[in-house]
């Protein structure tokens, strides 16, 4: 690992919104008398991220990740805090930072509607200021990835969303950035090209070795491609390391599966364990982290023969994640 | 940023093909308007013994055929498709991109104008017949009508970009732009020529810059004015246009630092 591409420290972003009460005398009031809130969007969060890392950036709708993302590619000016990218200051907007980054937005365009993408990408190679040889091999490459052949000399307008997704990843990506930004790339796509997008941004980044920060409702997307995760919950980093550690991070309980050869599921288990899930033979067991050696144990010296199988899980990434968006964990620090 | 330029020209003129009824009703709307002040003001010199000041029906005549050329080829509407960049978050994929966004605006507007240019012509030449219009500029100021008429769009279009930057601040922005627009409609020498103002409206018209916009060339183009007079317009000209250009670099720096990203 070199030195990291991504560097944030106390990064703060706080939004004056107005505000006001519903009624038409409120709304009366406020034409003359406006109400301002401060909405700190992005709490003061610091990490790193390493070259060629798949970054995932998980947390409910309003969590700060698009604030944080959009502050990473210049679009935003924090209200406080440093950072760095590519060892640029992203807000000061530098067209060689620009360059070297891409922000992709799912529900974003940028593309030219009424024409072909194709002509769209030569724009860009001449904003980009890609050499033939450079822009020819960059294009190919991402026409084989996204199987994008032909799709290229159609309007962008006659292109169905999925379609359109993949030439507006081919768009972002044209310039070969050495960091990119996706913000919610599967959004509104079916599973098989939630799959196709998920697949094309493994293969990118294991051939270009780009870094990836990504954001995405869909822990499918976070599953496949990140082993890293920050979750950020009401503009606070939550936690910041491996994907694999998050449930053992987050929940303070484990799953005891124990499968029975006499089908007694209907035994009350109860006593070793809150019953999560029982079906034919199998009852899994929810069981706080620091009593499952002794629980497994009892279970084990208990049922004897009758027990065919035992094991013990993490509960599932999504069951976490869900604790931490739905406010049921204490804020920790990672 | 040549090639840039190259390759945004025929990105714009492929997409302005695509519209050729909005062509025909904005070609059509940039000529009726001039056309029926031309008609009321021919109403007026007629009804007044045939003038009204040192305006004659041919003098109104080519009044209203520069000022629908220069109208055409200097204005601009940056502040509204600004404001729509702005509410549909489709600035945001500009900004990030290693070229100023204003880069966009000054390829549309050009491919725009080239593209409907052509059939400004035609019309512009019957009405010249019916109303007998009068040039009378000596061949200076046909050339110097050429720098007269770039520097009135380069004014025009940086004082929208200037107006237009407000929508960092306030989001919509079209009421910002339609008072300046009204303002502009009265001293730029649309209702009335410039020359035709009331004293006071006059000294105050060559005070701003809507003026040197549109009023200064379509006086140089039909020959109104002597040639230090030119000069001093012209000089006018390089004034405002100086001043609208350090005003958006302020205006834009300071508006991005504002710049929420709505809906991006």
């Amino acid at each position: 690992m070199g030195e990291p591409v991504v560097e944030v420290a106390d990064l703060m972003k706080t939004f004056r919104v107005s505000e006001r009460e519903e009624g038409l005398g409120a709304t009366v009031r406020s034409v003359f008398r406006r109400r301002y809130r401060d909405v700190q969007a992005v709490a003061g969060i610091s990490f790193g991220i390493e070259p060629g890392e798949v970054v995932g950036f998980l947390g409910p709708n309003g969590a700060g990740k698009t604030t944080t993302l959009k502050m990473l590619s210049g679009l935003l000016f924090p209200t406080s805090g440093r950072a760095t990218v590519l060892g640029h200051v992203p807000w000061r907007r530098e067209d060689r930072f620009l360059s070297r980054i891409a922000l992709l937005m799912g529900n974003r365009t940028q593309l030219v509607w009424d024409i072909p993408a194709a002509d769209s990408l030569r724009v860009l190679q001449e904003i980009y200021r890609i050499g033939e040889t450079d822009y020819r091999r960059a294009r190919d490459e991402l026409v084989d990835l996204l199987d994008l052949g032909p799709l290229l000399n159609k309007p962008v307008r006659n292109l169905s969303l999925g379609e359109r997704m993949k030439v507006e990843f081919a768009a972002g990506l044209i310039h070969s950035p050495q960091v990119a930004f996706l913000d919610e790339p599967t959004i509104g796509l079916d599973v098989s090209m939630q799959a196709r997008i998920r697949r094309f941004v493994a293969e990118y980044n294991r051939r270009t070795g780009a870094t990836v920060l990504l954001t995405s409702h869909y822990m499918d997307d976070v599953v496949a491609l990140c082993r890293r995760v920050l979750v950020i919950h009401h503009g606070k980093l939550l936690y910041d390391g491996a994907l694999a550690g998050l449930a053992e991070r987050m929940t303070p309980y484990k799953l005891i599966v124990a499968t029975l050869h006499d089908g007694a599921a209907h035994e009350d288990l109860g006593a070793y364990g809150a019953i999560v899930a029982r079906e034919e033979g199998r009852v899994t067991l929810r069981v706080p982290r620091e009593n499952v050696a002794e629980r497994t144990a009892r279970l084990v010296g208990d049922l004897g023969d009758r027990l065919a199988d035992l094991s013990v899980e993490d509960p599932p990434i999504e069951e976490a994640v869900d604790r931490i968006f739905s406010g049921e964990l204490p804020v920790a620090t990672a | 940023m040549i090639g840039a330029y190259r390759a945004l020209f025929v990105a714009g003129f492929q997409n302005a093909s695509q519209y050729r009824v909005q062509l025909f009703l904005y070609v059509f709307f940039s000529v009726l308007r001039p056309i029926i002040f031309l008609a009321a003001w021919v109403a007026v010199a007629q009804a007044r013994g045939g003038s009204v000041g040192t305006f004659g029906v041919a003098d109104f005549a080519a009044y209203y055929i520069a000022l629908t050329i220069v109208l055409h080829l200097a204005l601009a509407w940056d502040a509204y498709e600004f404001e729509f960049l702005v509410r549909q978050g489709r600035l945001s994929p500009l900004l990030l991109r290693p070229l100023h966004p204003i880069h966009y605006a000054v390829v549309n507007n050009i491919v725009w104008k080239l593209f409907t240019i052509a059939a400004l012509v035609p019309v512009l030449a019957l009405t010249a017949i019916t109303f007998g219009a009068r040039f009378q500029g000596e061949p200076w100021h046909y050339a110097l009508f050429v720098p007269s008429l770039v520097l009135g769009a380069a004014i025009r279009f940086l004082f929208g970009w200037i107006v237009a930057t407000a929508a960092f601040w306030i989001t919509r922005v079209s009421s910002v732009s339609t008072f300046f627009d009204r303002i502009q409609f009265i001293f730029s020498g649309q209702i009335a020529p410039l020359a035709l103002l009331p004293g006071a409206l006059q000294v105050i018209a060559y005070a701003m810059p809507f003026a040197y916009m549109f009023g200064v060339p379509v006086d140089i183009l039909r020959g109104a004015t002597t040639f230090e007079q030119t000069l001093l317009l012209l000089a006018g000209q390089g004034f405002w246009l100086a001043v609208c250009y350090l005003a958006l670099q302020v205006a834009w720096s300071r508006g991005l630092r504002q710049y929420s990203g709505v809906g991006a």
